[in-house]
């Protein structure tokens, strides 16, 4: 039971990275690896506000800000320096690794007894553990999901959608494609870094390392939500994103407490995410050679 | 004058090779005109639209629409005045999105801000304009365009490309990778929604009957040149045989040429 508790807790938190994921992977169509940066650019700037007596949820929205400005750096890389996607976001990652050590000022920083935007929530709604977080965590979640339902509606919002699909067509209707990227990449790696100032005051501490693997985790996140929901339309896609995580996280916490009897470490833990990715990505050139389809 | 270009060059480099695409295009186009382009292959036809449209800048050379100098705008920029279709069914529309949310697109041309895509009111008037087409696309708004055939996509893409009313359509062959009874109904749906909406024209086309057939004044180009420019009256009179010796007279023995006419005039 807590151990679904803390699956579904941990998949609405680290789901808003997998929404960021989506953003650029699905919609923008960008393999933007700066996320693995802008996550723990997030709970460095959060962890370092928080300590230094900022509010949690003034911290938390810095944390977004800062999110989106490197996000939009990689997209200023990509489309006015026509750098490639993949080394553009790589670039970023690099740089923010010593960026975030400079915010930090050490590795690791402990945020233990300081307050977090989550806890004093829970507080004020007067909720009890263990489902009082779990809402506060959906009512979140949730709320992302909404307003970024009603953003891929919008005009702008669609010419992004279109840009990721067909970026000459959306230059033919007076759009410019490479403002697009860069606006997107920003509300993706906003969203990114939001997450990880949070996963930084739900585990109590900002480490420098904690970012290694971001996208491959968002990434197995969406890729599971597809595989379940085959979504159609952004409204089922972004519920896909979130259901993956939680999904995602679950499948860790067992392997974290079962996976030791079968021989693995947490230190293995990387190994199997990418795993499963890679399982993922494989099924359908499999189902297809199985089926005959490709020589 | 809609259009107005003068001494357009482009030189292309590739290596060690220079290639003059066009040399010294003078061309205007009066407002509602309707203008076909015919010439060889490498007569620079398909060039001579980028740099219009602003996907290619001209080595010399001035372009203005509408009065204004664009020669250094941006594609996106000068987008506002011009609609585009290509010769591929599948550039001038989002395949994963639905076929309302493309046309929603086209609604209006310009930077976008955060108002909703589709009200009952777009969607009643997208409606509308696809009954308008004749081909039963009214009721497939919610479908995504990725279902519809090759030549129903090229003719969404030719309403799509008039449907915020620009000062100046460009067609890039655009019937040209369609089978001959698609060829045939875009090119109707094309012709229908330029005499209506009185868009100033621009078509490309490698059948030589088409481009006899089309419009009220015919371009051929050879070499980077225009070597011919009739009027409505000239093309009237005129046969897809006259048109064969008029490019044999400039020198064109391009064979590809000749065989295009050829089944240009079996066709016709």
């Amino acid at each position: 039971m807590t151990l679904f508790v803390h699956a579904v807790e941990q998949g609405l938190i680290y789901g808003l990275m997998a929404l960021g994921v989506y953003v650029s992977f699905r919609v923008l169509a960008f393999p933007d690896l700066s996320v693995d940066g802008t996550f723990p650019l997030g709970a460095a700037v959060a962890a370092a506000l928080i300590i230094g007596g900022w509010d949690p949820f003034l911290a938390s929205l810095v944390a977004l800000g800062a999110g989106a400005v490197a996000g939009a750096f990689t997209g200023i890389l990509a489309t006015k320096f026509r750098i490639q996607g993949l080394l553009a976001g790589v670039l970023t990652m690099i740089m923010l690794y010593s960026l975030n050590l400079r915010i930090m000022g050490r590795p690791n920083l402990p945020l233990l007894g300081r307050p977090s935007a989550l806890t004093v929530t829970v507080q004020a709604l007067h909720l009890t553990p263990p489902w009082g977080l779990v809402l506060v965590a959906a009512i979140l979640a949730l709320g992302v999901k909404f307003l970024l339902d009603l953003f891929f509606h919008t005009e702008l919002g669609t010419a992004m959608r279109a840009t990721g699909d067909n970026p000459e067509m959306v230059r033919a209707f007076g759009v410019n494609p490479e403002t697009m990227v860069i606006l997107g990449l920003a509300l993706s790696n906003g969203l990114v870094a939001l997450a990880g100032a949070l996963v930084a005051q739900y585990s109590g501490f900002a480490d420098v390392g904690m970012g290694v693997g971001t996208i491959v985790a968002g990434l197995a996140s969406v890729i599971v939500g597809e595989m379940l929901f085959r979504p159609r339309t952004v409204i089922w896609a972004t519920v896909a994103a979130l259901v993956g995580s939680c999904l995602y996280r679950g499948a860790i916490l067992v392997a974290l407490r079962y996976g030791g009897a079968l021989g693995f470490t947490a230190s293995d833990l990387k190994l199997l995410t990418a795993l499963v990715v890679l399982g993922a990505l494989m099924a359908p050139a499999i189902r297809a050679r199985l089926k005959g389809e490709e020589a | 004058m809609i259009l107005e270009l003068s001494g357009i060059s482009k030189t292309f480099t590739l290596g060690a090779e220079r290639i003059e695409a066009l040399r010294g295009v003078d061309l205007s186009l009066a407002e509602g005109e309707f203008v076909t382009v015919i010439g060889s292959n490498g007569a620079g036809k398909s060039t001579l639209l980028n740099i219009i449209a602003g996907t290619c800048r001209p080595t010399r050379g001035r372009v203005k629409i509408a009065g204004r100098d664009v020669t250094r705008w941006p594609a996106h920029s000068r987008a506002r005045w011009i609609g585009r279709v290509f010769q591929d069914p599948l550039k001038g529309t989002a395949a994963h999105m639905t076929l309302a949310e493309n046309l929603a697109l086209a609604l209006r041309k310009g930077p976008r801000g955060l108002g909703p895509v589709l009200s009952h009111a777009k969607r009643k008037r997208l409606e509308k304009a696809l009954a308008h087409l004749d081909m039963g696309l009214e009721g497939r708004l919610r479908e995504r365009v990725a279902h519809l055939s090759g030549g129903e996509r090229q003719a969404v893409t030719v309403l799509m490309a008039t449907l915020a009313r620009p000062k100046l359509l460009l067609l890039d062959e655009h019937t040209a990778a369609l089978d001959p009874a698609n060829a045939d109904k875009v090119l109707e749906v094309t012709e229908r929604l330029v005499e209506e909406s009185r868009i100033t024209t621009l078509m490309v086309t490698h059948r030589m009957d088409q481009a006899l057939r089309t419009g009220s004044r015919l371009i051929m180009m050879h070499k980077g040149r225009v070597h011919l420019d009739l009027g409505q009256k000239e093309k009237r009179n005129l046969t897809v045989d006259n048109l064969v010796s008029l490019f044999r007279r400039v020198g064109v023995t391009d064979d590809e040429l000749l065989l295009e006419a050829v089944r240009g005039r079996s066709s016709a």
